[in-house]
Parts: structure tokens; C-alpha cells; sequence
């Protein structure tokens, strides 16, 4: 089975469900931004109680972050690695050849690994508790003043809709296309690279033929209904936001000050 | 010795989601070599779903598959060769053509057997005649056929691998009556000249009750009833209580026999109504002269 994060919305009824998902999605974004304020341990230390907090506050299962911060443990690495390496202020504590270690190197590079992670894992709250169409419809509702500048907004999300709408769709198709040519005994688990690559098409041509056959029929479906994009259309779930919206808007203003004002109370380890 | 054995099958999807399924339950059949055996039940009654464990393309939860009196799972890395001798056709099966040609689609199977050039195509032109596709069919691309036609390569496809056991699920989908009636006459067919075990999962009474001698009725994912195809169409009430319907002329005889008729045991196909009818009627126009 295909196993992806993206979009893979973990239906609940927690605070963190039942937000305003456009104020939701500011309040990760200027999280994300925020992560990258702390220059001290004490900033960093709150930036990732707060992450705990929230991701209590959603009542999601641990094993799912873990699941969402898995795929990009190679990054953090690397990104660390280049970091230990590369800086050489501070404190040396091994050198050899080029190579040299230093506190400083160390420190940046754990600053970076953590940030990165809080940034994952902030992130991957949003799609956890939001789902793919809400989380579009609060897009268009944030972009909507780019009108003025002309651009299509409504056009914009009802694309992004439609390709998070097929995402299950597609991995559906493709799983049963799999199973179809395995059972023709086609070999997708052995074999060189050049094999394994070969031994895809089997599998992505008859996708790309119902992707295809999937779009006319959407479009077709589409315009026997009248569909014209954009004014005048009225929404069936309007949003509102409500007390607790406003208080985590506050809270997460707060904490973003309060890393602000750390960073002089502190000083500076980077 | 049962060709296809299931011991309390169970499978269930999606394990610690809130998406979770327990498709099917403790399932327990067996088939015998030979058999024609018809699967009907709701959509979502676990029919796709045991047909999928019976050649290892799903793995049992908890339960056994056996094959020959072996248990498929064995030893998981020959799980290919248990899919060569257990030939799965898919639901709307034209959907996973691929290759340039009609010939090379229906090769894919065979070739990926191991088989040489000239069993492979012997294999080929055997199954694509058992299909009726035409020689001048297999030089074009199988996107360029008609959609019964491409059906009939893809079921061509599974067929070329001479499976000893052959599943085919809705084969007859979104058919017009003519491709329908083709392709289950040539289903029969194959069976009949092989040998082979057939089993055919469908939604319509009609094709169930015209080709198969044994029915399993599933319901909820468990086996509601599983018997001789007669014997399970003389129990309409029940089939009609979990929500299936019985051929057509089953509920005629249904009918008439509550008007009074004695028509006999049901009929569940139409030969066999004519069969019934026919001396009735004319006893009945004997007494009017």
C-alpha cells in the first residue's frame, strides 16, 4: 500500500478541528515564521513546549507525528551535517584533516535539526486537522484581495481542490492497477534499478489513460451542470470565527512576542 | 482434495484508523476442481475482497488460504507462482492495458511466467481465440478496440497464463446484452475444454444463474449461504430478505404460483421455464378445445 501524509486528513472533534481554519492556517504559518526567532535555548525550548501543546491540544495520536517528521529525517541530517562541517568559529573539538568540529558548529546544527522539525510537524498539524477542502476553501478566503491584482483566485483553489479531491482517488486507482498487473505476476519488489524502472510501466501508462479519461468526464460532469467559476456563488459551509479563535490569535501573538523579547533577555548562541 | 480452501478468513482494512473495516469474517468454503462457483452479495458485502485473497494479492488478517492443500502464505516469496496458478481477472479489467499491441498485452502474463517464444505465443493466439478476437485485432493497439473488445484482451491476458484456477470479477460490467452474452458463453466455454475452476463474482441473477453450479452468497463479509445454484434460488425469500434479488423468471414462478398456478419447483433460468411452461400451457389449451 501507498502510505502518504499529504492531505491525510485524522477526522476529530478537537479545538484544534473545530477552528476557524482560516485563522488556523495564519496562526501555523506565523508559527513556522516564529520558530526561526529564538537565537538562545530558552526561545527554542518554548518554541517546542508550545508545539507539545498543541499537538495535545489536537488529540492526535504521537505515532502520527512521528509518521509526518519520518520522511524528512534525511533533510535534517543533512542539512546538520553540512552545518557541523562547515562552521568553524567556536571552540574546536576535533579536527582532523579538514575536517574540524566545533561547539558552535554543533550548536547551529541542532538549532537548524529542531527548527526543522517543529516546522514538519507545525505544519503537518494543519493538514491533520483540516480537511483537503475546508483547508482550500479557507485558502481562496485568504487570497481573495489578490483580486484586485487580477488574479483568479476562486479558479486557483477550484484546481487545488480538484487535485486534492483526486489524491485518494488516484492512489486508489493505482493500487488496484498494481494488484491488476500482479496478478499478470508482474515483479515490482526485485530487480536492479533499470528493472524496477521498467517494471513501472505497466503500471503508469494505464494510470496516465484513466487520469486522462478522469478529467474529460470531470470536465464534461462540470459543464452539464452550468459551472461558471467565481462571482456570485454562494457557499454552503460559511465560516465564522468565533471566541476561540480570537483567544489562540492572542495566545500565538503572545508567543511570538515572548520569543522576541527573549532574544534580548538572552544572549545569542548562534 | 479441495483445489481452493479457506479456513476462517478474515481481513480487515485499514487496522487502528478511524477507517477502519473488517471486510470480511471467518470465512470458511471450499471448492472443488472443476467447479463452476458464482459469488453475489451487496456492493461492500466482501466479495472483491475474498476473491483477492484467493491468489495472495491480499494478505489474511487472521485465517488460511489453501491451494491444493497448501497454504499459500508458506513461504511468502513463491507468492508469484500461487498468482499464475490462481488467474485473477479485475473488475473493469480494460483499464490495465498497456502495451503497443493487443498480442503483446495478452504476452505480458505468460512472458512474465518465464515461458519461451514459442509457448508464449502459443499460449496467446489459444486465449485470444477463446475470447474471439480476431488475428487482425492483435496487431493494433488495445487502445485503438472497442470496449468490449478490450475487455476480451485483458480477459485473454489472464486466461493465456493457464491458470488452474480462474476468478473473474464482474466480468460482464457495463456490457451491452450482445458483449455480455458473448463473454459468458465463452467463459463457459473455457471451462468446459479445460477443465478449468471457474469462479465469477457478479451482480447480476441473470448470468449467475445461467452459468454456474454452485452459488456463494455473501453478506455483511461473511458466507450467507453456499450451495448448489438451484438450491440457493429455491431459498427467494431469504435472498430477498438480505436484499438480493432472484432472476427474473424465479419471481415470475413466484408469481404465478401465488395465483394459483402449480408451475412446480422455481425456474431460474429461462430454458428451464420453457421447459415448465410449455406442457402447461398446452394442457391448458388441450382442456379449452
Amino acid at each position: 500500500m501507498i502510505d502518504i501524509t499529504l492531505g491525510q486528513y485524522f477526522p476529530g472533534n478537537s479545538f484544534l478541528h473545530r477552528m476557524d481554519p482560516r485563522v488556523k492556517m495564519v496562526l501555523i504559518f506565523l508559527y513556522i515564521f516564529s520558530v526561526f526567532i529564538p537565537q538562545n535555548w530558552v526561545g527554542l525550548g518554548l518554541a517546542v513546549a508550545f508545539l507539545v501543546f498543541v499537538i495535545i491540544l489536537s488529540r492526535l495520536p504521537v505515532k502520527l507525528i512521528f509518521k509526518s517528521i519520518k520522511p524528512i529525517i534525511p533533510l535534517v541530517l543533512i542539512t546538520s551535517a553540512l552545518n557541523i562541517f562547515y562552521i568553524s568559529d567556536g571552540t574546536t573539538l576535533f579536527k582532523w584533516g579538514f575536517i574540524q568540529i566545533t561547539t558552535k558548529g554543533i550548536t547551529t546544527a541542532s538549532f537548524i535539526a529542531i527548527r526543522i522539525i517543529c516546522l514538519i510537524a507545525g505544519s503537518s498539524l494543519l493538514t491533520y486537522t483540516t480537511s483537503p477542502t475546508t483547508l482550500t476553501d479557507a485558502l481562496e478566503r485568504l487570497l481573495s484581495p489578490l483580486k484586485v491584482v487580477k488574479l483568479n483566485v476562486h479558479e486557483l483553489a477550484m484546481m487545488m481542490t480538484i487535485a486534492l479531491r483526486f489524491i485518494p482517488t488516484l492512489i486508489e486507482e493505482t493500487d488496484k492497477i498494481m494488484s491488476a498487473q500482479k496478478a499478470r505476476g508482474a515483479d515490482l519488489e526485485s530487480g536492479g534499478l533499470m528493472q524496477r524502472i521498467r517494471a513501472l510501466i505497466p503500471i503508469i501508462v494505464p494510470l496516465f489513460v484513466s487520469s486522462f479519461r478522469r478529467a474529460f468526464d470531470l470536465a464534461t460532469a462540470m459543464e452539464c451542470r452550468c459551472y461558471r467559476g467565481g462571482e456570485r456563488r454562494t457557499r454552503m459551509k460559511q465560516m465564522k470565527m468565533r471566541v476561540p479563535d480570537y483567544i489562540s490569535i492572542v495566545v500565538v501573538l503572545a508567543f511570538a512576542a515572548g520569543l522576541l523579547g527573549l532574544n534580548f533577555i538572552f544572549k545569542s548562541v548562534l | 482434495m479441495p483445489i481452493i480452501e479457506t479456513q476462517g478468513l478474515s481481513y480487515t482494512y485499514s487496522p487502528g484508523t478511524p477507517y477502519k473495516k473488517d471486510a470480511i469474517k471467518g470465512i470458511s468454503i471450499k471448492i472443488e476442481k472443476g467447479d463452476f462457483v458464482g459469488i453475489i452479495g451487496h456492493t461492500g458485502s466482501g466479495k472483491s475482497t475474498l476473491v483477492q485473497h484467493l491468489n495472495g494479492l491480499l494478505r489474511p488478517t487472521s485465517g488460511k488460504v489453501l491451494l491444493n492443500g497448501r497454504d499459500i502464505w508458506e513461504n511468502p516469496k513463491k507468492i508469484r507462482e500461487v498468482r499464475f496458478k490462481v488467474g485473477l481477472v479485475f473488475q473493469y479489467p480494460e483499464h490495465q492495458l498497456f502495451e503497443e499491441t493487443a498480442y503483446k498485452d495478452i504476452a505480458f502474463g505468460p512472458s512474465n511466467m518465464g515461458l519461451d517464444g514459442d509457448e508464449i505465443d502459443k499460449r496467446v493466439r489459444t486465449a485470444a481465440r477463446f475470447v474471439g478476437l480476431k488475428d487482425e485485432l492483435l496487431e493494433k493497439s488495445p487502445f485503438e478496440l472497442s470496449g468490449g473488445e478490450k475487455r476480451r484482451v485483458a480477459i485473454a491476458g489472464v486466461m493465456a497464463m493457464q491458470p488452474e484456477v480462474l476468478i473473474l470479477d464482474e466480468p460482464t460490467a457495463g456490457l451491452d446484452p450482445k458483449g455480455r452474452d458473448m463473454i459468458l458463453g465463452q467463459i463457459a466455454e473455457y471451462q468446459k475444454e479445460n477443465g478449468a475452476t471457474v469462479i465469477l463474482v457478479s451482480h447480476s441473477m441473470e448470468d449467475i444463474a445461467r452459468t454456474t453450479k454452485k452459488v456463494l452468497v455473501m453478506n455483511k463479509g461473511s458466507v450467507a449461504m453456499f450451495d448448489e445454484t438451484q438450491i440457493v434460488f429455491s431459498r427467494a425469500e431469504e435472498l430477498q430478505s438480505i436484499g438480493l434479488s432472484v432472476p427474473a423468471v424465479t419471481r415470475i414462478f413466484m408469481q404465478l404460483r401465488g395465483m394459483g398456478y402449480n408451475v412446480g419447483d422455481n425456474a431460474y433460468t429461462v430454458k428451464q421455464a420453457v421447459e415448465r411452461l410449455l406442457p402447461l400451457l398446452k394442457r391448458e389449451v388441450g382442456n379449452n378445445d
